[in-house]
């Protein structure tokens, strides 16, 4: 027999509730997660637009600096700069180069010549 | 039917919402459909940007890889009047300084105008260039002092409408241009200058988008244009109103491709050697030009090609064209006796005679075809060797009869002669040789001699680089290789043997002929090296319109004479104070010669002294300090 649902007592029916209250409770979030995402994005994509300024830079910085050091190396510059401070700097003459004749191992002697023409020919030239 | 009240009006609200309905729906599918493809363009282009990314112009170095040409990227300096309104006595005061131009003529540019165009419409000027190339120094110094700048108002007092026209006068009146553009440094200026050539900038459009190119206009920089350029990037993105880039919303994007690396068989070392041995050569003998080449006969490397007078690369509008020519592939003349080599070796090889073979020298006067040939002393027997020594006209006429002319014109296109050497920079030319039927009877005279024939520096130093490297005719080499911007090598290139001209026996015998020309009793005593043999010969070759005094003197020569490592050219158009190749061009290319070997370390070939270890750097000369003859 079918029990009368006017003598029923009044009580609360939590499931329903709970579960709209959830499903809310997973629509706020997922709202408020895609918007900090969004947000995540945007300043994310901010650090990278900075990074990549800043790469930039060091690599102009980069640049810069090797091409300084390049031109300080120049042989012309060098030169320039050899008599503006008269350092007395000359290259070495073939008089004041001893050069060293490389024989096959003979015990740890190694031999001291002088260049004459039967010494270098058919050796290297530019050493 | 009568229609109660509550539902008649319940019904006018029906229509109403319909109506409305329809009207919405109507305008969907005008945005959505019918205007769709047209607003799709227009919020396109209200957010979708494409940014062109510049390549960086590849590097010029020399073999040792010192830097010879360089780019740095650099900032185009824009202003928008509108914004400066009646303050562009004040900003030009400010900013004049930084951008090195005039004040006045700056505060005249930044006054607001406006203008029609061709549909009538007013305009302002709201984009003006105030400058190009400005370093990126100078730019944050022009940020600097802008948001610093001090005007005659008192801010305080202003309304926030006015507060904003002056924080945009400050932060975006003046602007640098998005556009990337960049600087060709050389930072030796006039170092190499005939070498390296020069760039120039143009402004093109290149799919819908303005961009800066710079092309290369003169020497290396021009044949290698396309390797040196690069490959432009671009990168498709959004913006917001605001113009900044939305970084998430960007598609593609394709990096630059920077140019490669260029490394010259240039020494810069030498370059500069010569280049300084022609500045004094100039000093001493006041010629119209002096031009020099160093060649490795082996290879055909070139170490170093320079012509005097000369220019900077930087600013190469500054100087005239003659100076910007490069004479020594571009400028013909008639060669002289240097010319012959050609002749003597192509009878040693033809085996048509032999070193000791003498030849009647007729005492300096020879009457053939009618007309006189002279030699510049009068010489009675000679043999062939010293017909070469005493750079004898007679002789090398004699020497040409029995070669024949078919037999000459072979040798001299063997040689190369009347065909570009096939060097890589822009206008070398071929030379004169004239075909055999053309020839008349005097030909066969005076072509023995570097008459009637006309041919570059380049051509001359490359025929006696034949004789240096045993009969062997290398293609000039200029480029040693491509590299790119890590440094890695890309295309390296080998030398190229063209022919054999002469046989190895022929090229020898001439060799022991052209080393007496610096012994004592020769033309160009004053070539001669302390530790090196020497072989060489002088030219002497009058000019067109042949008057007295205009002169093309030269000594192209090689060391070691038996194992040569360089040969060299030293010419001399219309020198001063002396005019043969002996006395003229020979000391400066024994000077090249000395400091060259000296800074190459070259072995010596005859027995040195003992050490003698001195301070006194007049006693030695090099590459850093240089002996004056």
């Amino acid at each position: 027999m079918a029990r009368n649902r006017k003598n029923e007592a009044a009580g609360v029916r939590f499931g329903p509730a709970i579960k709209a209250v959830l499903l809310c409770l997973f629509i706020a979030m997922a709202a408020i997660g895609f918007v900090w995402q969004k947000s995540q994005i945007g300043a994310l994509g901010q650090q990278i637009k900075e990074r990549e300024l800043k790469l930039s830079e060091l690599k102009r910085q980069n640049k810069l600096r090797s091409d300084q050091l390049a031109q300080m190396r120049l042989p012309s510059v060098i030169d320039m700069r050899v008599r503006e401070l008269r350092l007395g700097l000359v290259p070495t003459q073939p008089s004041q180069i001893v050069r060293m004749v490389e024989l096959p191992y003979d015990g740890g002697q190694v031999t001291m010549e002088r260049p004459v023409a039967s010494a270098v020919r058919g050796g290297a030239n530019n050493q | 039917m009568v229609m109660s009240v509550p539902y008649r009006r319940l019904l006018m609200l029906a229509f109403l919402l319909v109506t409305a309905f329809c009207a919405l729906g109507y305008r969907l599918v005008d945005l959505q459909v019918l205007r769709h493809d047209e607003l799709r363009d227009w919020a396109k282009n209200n957010t979708q940007r494409r940014v062109l990314f510049e390549p960086r112009r590849g590097e010029i170095r020399d073999v040792r890889g010192n830097l010879l040409a360089t780019s740095v990227f650099v900032k185009t300096i824009c202003a928008d009047p509108t914004l400066i309104g009646p303050h562009a006595q004040e900003v030009a005061r400010a900013i004049a300084p930084l951008l090195e131009v005039n004040e006045a003529e700056l505060a005249q540019r930044l006054q607001p105008r406006l203008r029609t165009n061709e549909l009538g419409n007013v305009l302002t000027n709201r984009y003006v260039v105030l400058k190009r190339k400005v370093k990126v120094e100078t730019w944050q110094s022009i940020q600097d002092t802008m948001e610093d700048l001090k005007l005659s108002v008192d801010e305080t007092q202003l309304t926030r409408t006015e507060r904003g026209f002056y924080r945009n006068l400050r932060h975006k009146s003046v602007f640098a241009d998005s556009l990337d553009d960049q600087q060709r440094v050389y930072p030796n200026e006039s170092l190499a200058a005939h070498v390296l050539g020069f760039v120039g900038v143009g402004e093109r459009v290149v799919d819908g988008e303005r961009v800066i190119e710079t092309t290369g206009i003169e020497g290396i920089e021009r044949t290698l244009n396309s390797k040196l350029s690069g490959v432009r990037g671009w990168r498709m993105t959004e913006t917001d109103r605001s113009r900044r880039e939305v970084v998430p919303f960007r598609e593609q994007e394709v990096q630059a491709r920077d140019g490669l690396n260029v490394v010259l068989t240039i020494d810069a070392g030498i370059q500069h050697i010569v280049e300084m041995e022609l500045a004094e050569a100039i000093k001493k003998h006041t010629p119209i030009s002096a031009s020099a080449i160093v060649v490795r006969p082996k290879t055909g490397e070139i170490l170093a090609m320079a012509t005097l007078p000369t220019f900077d690369p930087n600013k190469p509008g500054d100087f005239e064209a003659a100076a910007r020519r490069n004479r020594v592939i571009c400028d013909i003349s008639e060669p002289g006796s240097t010319f012959k080599i050609v002749v003597v070796s192509g009878a040693l090889n033809e085996h048509l005679v032999t070193l000791q073979d003498k030849f009647d020298c007729e005492h300096g006067q020879f009457y053939y075809a009618g007309k006189l040939l002279r030699d510049h002393h009068g010489y009675g027997i000679l043999s062939v060797e010293e017909i070469i020594t005493k750079s004898s006209n007679i002789g090398s006429a004699k020497i040409g009869f029995k070669l024949g002319e078919e037999g000459l014109h072979g040798y001299i296109r063997s040689y190369g002669f009347g065909d570009r050497t096939g060097i890589p920079l822009p206008g070398e030319v071929a030379g004169i040789v004239h075909p055999v039927k053309n020839w008349n009877k005097l030909s066969i005279s005076r072509i023995p001699m570097g008459h009637e024939i006309a041919s570059t520096p380049l051509q001359m130093v490359m025929a006696m680089s034949t004789i240096a490297n045993g009969g062997k005719a290398m293609r000039p080499m200029l480029v040693n290789r491509l590299e790119d911007q890590q440094g890695r090598t890309v295309v390296r290139y080998q030398p190229q043997m063209v022919r054999q001209v002469v046989s190895p026996e022929a090229a020898s015998q001439m060799v022991q002929a052209l080393k007496t020309v610096v012994a004592t009793n020769g033309t160009a005593p004053k070539a001669a090296l302390e530790y090196y043999t020497v072989a060489g010969k002088t030219g002497t070759a009058q000019k067109p319109p042949y008057a007295p005094g205009m002169y093309f003197s030269s000594f192209i020569g090689f060391f070691p004479a038996d194992d040569p490592e360089l040969c060299i050219s030293v010419v001399l158009d219309e020198p001063k104070h002396g005019y043969y190749g002996g006395t003229t061009a020979a000391p400066f290319f024994h000077n090249i010669a000395e400091r060259t070997a000296s800074y190459l370390n070259l072995r010596p070939e005859l027995p040195v002294p003992d050490p003698q270890f001195t301070n006194n750097p007049k006693q030695r000369p090099g590459l850093l300090t240089a002996r004056r003859n």
